[in-house]
């Protein structure tokens, strides 16, 4: 099949129902009676917060695009308004089906287990609704700002993402309706616990409000109130170029963010018509925008649920990270190091190791320099605090700070002007490129000479979701990694790209080309006979290019294990194409996250591990390192977890021809959860640390 | 700590390096941080005269850069030298002054000959290597903008040195003109080349075996560490097949393929086609591209003087065979200047607690020996004129320009009348003076006596330097000759040289 051939549309996914298709995986674990109902709960939520950001980026973007007139045709030949059409239809059976397991298996389940959720305040009984009358009045009335709207008071502007609570009033003087809104505070906790010796009962926030409307508006009538939810266009982009000082602009954006166009209306579905007829009209969005929602808006609110106290027994234990072995040694980090690369497979292994080797190097007197790329960090981060004071310490320190981090521009300014003040020399990105590699160099003046030790990894800089996202990290002092990695940090201050490049490759310099190579290596071996295969865990999968690379290497006879947790372009088993790519999606308790690859080449195997998918926008807009693991043993390891990561027959779902993903055929299996798995053999291995550590001498008694 | 860190900085004409040394006894000399920065300097000089402001300030923000860089790495010494863009413009010192106040760096200009000679210490900094590429012959080609310097090699030693104005970017500038009109600009490229090729080879290359080029320069190393994958060596039929591949594609295309910064493909083509060209004049089989720059030149001279590093190549030994090569090119007289070598060194070593000069001195007083009568060759009566501006010029690789002044000087006040005015600076005119003073002492032993000196003894006795001399031959020469010659020697030492000779036996 020639070049031209494999470039149809036909042979590829739109990125946005796979996307789509994601969160209906993710619904899945929602719906899955195995799990326990909090986990459940907080599975339904997320599908919830992710639908939001979809809205946010992709749809707006979309939505750009047809106000522009663009039309170009995606991967999959669909137009920007045939892409949007398609996404409403999705979401549209998709919310039906987040508010079916709601309704119909998660509510029985919180009231048979002693949890009375209140979907509406007409469920309150006498008591009830006094307690929460003067909840209202005690809490709740101060803080709201009723708007309400007429000829002299014009259509107010909401907030987006908030909830607010729209009415219809007559005035108990004059004719006909008039509209007003209370925005519900987002200060106030949304789920309202009510005091009840037998059970656990709660409600909505938005309920109280709903039931006391009638006090915001004294001289009205209320004739009826219902909660609505608006997104608005919130795709940041940046015109770098006519910015002469990047930080402000974000900063400006940030504002203006709040009030791009709406793209969603959410609203109850048994709203009254007049209102919703004034809420379209006012918010100029069309019906396929329109969600009428069965139930509670914005689902989100379950991951607070998922904090209530007493009910653990509907929770999964909670992990708890292993610190490995060669961290509860005595002696240094450096040392440690320095006896070998070590690998971190985060959660399973603690995070704590990295923080300790910038901690520790920020407090070590012969460490000249720490550089960093940061690109999102915790709230109260202990790197931050570490940076903070090897600056203090007198030590260079040049942080990365990426602005652009979407949705966390706001936070990061606050903590780069911090680490600013420190004394570090804080970098805020770079013009059109977003910087997502996650490296660390240490520089440190050693008795032979300059070391340099570095942590490279495919997850943020993080302690907090280090818990919860499946991440690997390297801590190697290779001399060739170390002047590379100098090499990096010079690029990303601005100096001219390095004359040679040891064992790191870069995005977007040829990292792209690289991945290229290396799969066109593995076709080339099968051509020849020799064995080869491909064994990718990524993301994401939507870049042409490297699908296309892949096609043609299925074609010659190459084996392609794919594990892609999100969207993924590529179709399966395709007639003559891509019948040797198998695709499966693992969504478990942690957020598979790493990417690792593996190349047969020919029995002489290489395994990579990289901050980047196979999506253009890594390969081709953003700072990205793909870095190989060499030392034996490791290269085993990581083997090992790609290994487990296939034989999943719990967690993982299969992608099959038409498109659909489906659950492992478990007959005749061992029922095997990878990420269980690790846990096990994380502990285990603790496990065994602890007889070791237990071993002392017990020294005689004396008999008297 | 037995580990010192060095910090060498490149004031290019197109770019701003430095890099960060380690030096160790263990380890000897690597390198630790290379950090470039691209400023066009050479443009504003080459079109202006001077720097702009704009460029002045960038300059010095990055200068500053490196200097927080340096700190960074507790750096223990640094040295920062600035080429041509700076050499060139007429206000040199005051910029200079004005990096040494914003930045705290002191930035010296090297000349040309200095900056090659970096350059070609930098390729012997790869030890054995460069050993086995001069040992099979070789000439070791750099590459600038302006020009190219040309060495030549055979058996270990160096031939002969040229620079050559075939420079990259002055071959593009003189072909802009002629680029749109043209289709053939590759062969005009070659034509401009060979004709200047045409006269080096016809001096230089006669009947020398030249097996390998080692190329110094920022395009082609640079390309063939991407084509070669970091291997430095390729043959002269890879080569070509290269630039062959590269003529198809056009060097824009070519460039980004190679991932090579657009704004450098235009000197990409100029590049090829000069190593093109010298592989043929020198019909070389090998090309080596070692990859150094100046930067590794300015840390290798701090590692030798410092003694971090053992020399593996004797560079003075370089200088002075050039200064062979260019005297036998003038027809000077070799037996006699050999001679006159001898007993400057002689003299020069035996009054050393006199004069308190060292071993630098002492190397341009054995060049002056080696080239004192090179002036000859264009007129016998104004000998001493004519050998001075033959000096000035001529480049030395390892010469100073300061340094290569005080040769001619002494070539000159040997023969003619001193100038006590005319010199730079009163330190270096007392050098030129001391030098003179026993470099015509030198002069005049050797001119007393017909044939070979065997022996000459010295000694310093209250306010005498007796010079007891064996010869053969009787003193020919009226006594008044030694004396005028020698009264400088007195003026500037308070000693009166004595000749005497010493009575042999047997006659």
């Amino acid at each position: 099949m020639d070049k031209k051939e494999l470039t149809r549309h036909e042979y590829y996914s739109n990125r946005e129902l796979s996307w789509l298709a994601f969160n209906e995986r993710v619904l899945g674990e929602a719906r899955d009676k195995t799990n326990p109902l909090f986990e459940r709960l907080k599975f339904l939520a997320i599908t919830a917060s992710n639908l939001d950001e979809f809205f946010m980026i992709r749809v707006a973007s979309l939505k750009d695009m047809v106000n522009a007139g663009y039309k170009k045709k995606d991967i999959a030949g669909m137009t920007p308004q045939e892409q949007l059409d398609a996404i409403h239809e999705a979401t549209h059976a998709q919310v039906a089906l987040q508010y079916s397991t709601f309704n119909r298996s998660l509510l029985p389940l919180l009231s048979s287990n002693g949890i009375c959720f209140l979907t509406e305040h007409e469920q309150l009984n006498a008591k009830q609704q006094e307690y929460v009358d003067r909840y209202f009045m005690e809490n709740v009335y101060p803080v709201l700002t009723p708007m309400a709207v007429d000829s002299s008071r014009p259509f107010p502007l909401l907030r987006n993402r908030s909830l607010n609570i729209g009415a219809l009033l007559k005035n108990k003087k004059k004719s006909g309706a008039e509209f007003a809104a209370v925005q519900v505070p987002t200060g106030l906790s949304r789920i309202v616990q009510i005091p009840d010796e037998e059970q656990t009962v709660l409600i909505l926030l938005e309920e109280i409000i709903e039931r006391n409307m009638h006090k915001l508006f004294l001289n009205y009538d209320v004739i009826c109130a219902h909660p609505f939810r608006i997104m608005r266009n919130a795709d940041l982009t940046i015109e770098e170029d006519e910015a002469a000082d990047l930080l402000k602009e974000i900063e400006k954006q940030i504002k203006k963010r709040q009030w791009g166009e709406v793209i969603r209306l959410e609203v109850e579905e048994n709203a009254d018509k007049r209102l919703l007829k004034i809420l379209k009209k006012e918010l100029d969005i069309k019906d396929e925008g329109i969600y009428r929602i069965n139930g509670p808006l914005d689902l989100s609110f379950l991951m607070k649920m998922y904090g209530l106290k007493g009910f653990d027994h509907l929770k999964k234990k909670p992990y708890e990270p292993v610190l490995p072995k060669v961290f509860r040694e005595e002696g240094d980090i450096f040392s440690k190091i320095r006896q070998q690369d070590i690998l971190l497979h985060h959660p399973y292994e603690d995070f704590s190791p990295v923080i300790s080797f910038i901690r520790e190097a920020s407090r070590d007197p012969d460490v000249l320099a720490i550089k960093q790329t940061l690109y999102r960090v915790s709230g109260n981060s202990p790197i931050i605090a570490a940076l903070a004071e090897a600056a203090e310490n007198g030590k260079q320190v040049c942080v990365l700070v990426e602005l652009k981090a979407r949705f966390d521009e706001e936070h990061n300014i606050v903590w780069a002007r911090m680490l600013e003040k420190a004394g570090c020399h804080v970098i805020y990105g770079l013009v059109g490129l977003k910087t997502h590699c996650k490296i660390t160099l240490v520089v440190r003046r050693e008795e032979d000479g300059i070391k340099r030790y570095v942590h490279l990894g495919t997850g943020n800089y993080n302690d907090a979701t280090a818990k919860l996202y499946t991440d690997i990290g390297l801590l190697t002092c290779a001399e060739p990694v170390g002047e590379d990695a100098t090499a990096v940090f010079n690029m990303l201050s601005g100096y001219s790209e390095p004359l040679q490049w040891n064992r790191l490759s870069l995005a977007p310099l040829w990292l792209k080309d690289r991945f290229l190579e290396l799969i066109g290596r593995e076709e080339k071996n099968a051509l020849a006979g020799k064995s080869a295969g491909i064994i990718a865990k990524i993301n994401s999968l939507c870049d042409k290019d490297i699908i296309e690379a892949l096609y043609r290497a299925s074609m010659a006879g190459v084996q392609i294990r794919l594990i892609v947790r999100g969207i993924c372009c590529l179709k399966v088993g395709m007639q003559g194409i891509s019948e040797n790519i198998s695709v499966r999606s693992i969504v478990g308790d942690f957020l598979e996250h790493s990417r690792i690859f593996y190349f047969e080449n020919a029995g002489a195997s290489e395994v990579y591990c990289a901050s980047a998918d196979w999506m253009p926008r890594n390969l081709e807009r953003r700072v990205e390192i793909l870095f190989p693991v060499e030392e034996e043993a490791l290269k085993e390891r990581m083997l090992h977890i790609l290994d487990t990561l296939l034989a999943d027959t719990v967690k993982a779902r299969i992608l099959t021809e038409d498109g659909t993903y489906i659950r492992v055929d478990k007959r005749g299996k061992i029922p095997l959860c990878a990420q269980e798995v690790f846990c096990e053999e994380a502990a285990a291995f603790h496990q065994q640390d602890k007889e070791i550590k237990s071993r002392v001498f017990i020294p005689e008694e004396r008999i008297e | 700590m037995a580990v010192k860190i060095f910090a060498a900085i490149d004031v290019g004409s197109y770019e701003l390096a430095m890099k960060i040394f380690e030096f160790s006894a263990k380890g000897g000399m690597k390198e630790i941080d290379h950090v470039r920065h691209r400023i066009e300097l050479g443009t504003d000089t080459y079109n202006t005269g001077k720097i702009s402001h704009e460029r002045v300030e960038e300059l010095c923000e990055v200068l500053q850069e490196f200097s927080q860089i340096m700190q960074t790495y507790h750096v223990d010494a640094y040295r920062a030298y600035a080429t041509s863009a700076v050499r060139e413009t007429v206000n040199a010192p005051v910029l200079l002054e004005q990096i040494k106040l914003r930045t705290g760096l002191k930035v010296e200009v090297l000349s040309n000959s200095e900056q090659r000679f970096m350059h070609y210490k930098a390729v012997a900094s790869r030890g054995e290597q460069f050993s086995r590429f001069i040992g099979e012959g070789a000439a070791v080609v750099d590459i600038g903008g302006g020009s190219i310097q040309i060495s030549l090699f055979d058996n270990d030693s160096l031939v002969t040195t040229q620079n050559i104005r075939l420079g990259i970017l002055r071959m593009r500038e003189m072909l802009m003109d002629l680029k749109p009109k043209t289709n053939h600009y590759e062969q005009l490229l070659e034509e401009l080349a060979d004709n200047q090729l045409s006269v080096f080879k016809r001096l230089y290359l006669k009947d020398k075996k030249i097996q390998s080029i080692i190329i110094v320069d920022d395009y082609i190393s640079y390309i063939m560490q991407k084509l070669g994958k970091g291997q430095q060596i390729i043959t002269a039929e890879q080569f070509h097949g290269f630039v062959d591949e590269m003529q198809k594609m056009g060097p824009e295309k070519c460039a980004a393929s190679l991932g090579v910064a657009q704004e450098s493909a235009s000197l990409l083509l100029p590049s090829a086609v000069l190593v093109r060209r010298i592989l043929k004049a020198t019909k070389a089989v090998n090309i080596w591209a070692p990859g150094v720059s100046l930067a590794d030149g300015i840390a290798y001279e701090y590692g030798e003087k410092e003694k971090y590093i053992r020399n593996r190549h004797d560079f003075e030994n370089d200088i002075i065979a050039c200064a062979i090569n260019m005297s036998k090119r003038y027809q000077g007289d070799r037996e006699r200047n050999r001679l006159l070598e001898e007993v400057a060194m002689q003299l020069f070593d035996h009054t050393k607690k006199i004069h308190g000069m060292g071993k630098r001195e002492r190397l341009l007083l054995r060049i002056a020996a080696l080239l004192n009568d090179c002036g000859r060759y264009v007129s016998l009566e104004a000998a001493a004129e004519c050998g001075y501006s033959i000096i000035m010029a001529t480049e030395m690789i390892g010469l100073s320009h300061a340094e290569r002044e005080i040769v001619a000087n002494l070539v000159r006040f040997n023969k003619a009348g001193f100038d006590y005015t005319a010199k730079p600076d009163p330190e270096t005119s007392l050098k030129i003076a001391k030098l003179t003073a026993i470099f015509r002492v030198a002069d005049g032993i050797c001119r007393s006596y017909r044939t070979k000196v065997k022996e000459v003894k010295l000694q310093v006795r209250d306010e005498e330097l007796l010079i007891t001399v064996d010869a053969d031959e009787k003193i020919t020469l009226e006594k008044g000759f030694f004396g005028r010659k020698a009264s400088m020697f007195e003026e500037v030492f308070g000693i009166r040289p004595v000749l005497k000779q010493k009575k042999n036996l047997q006659v």
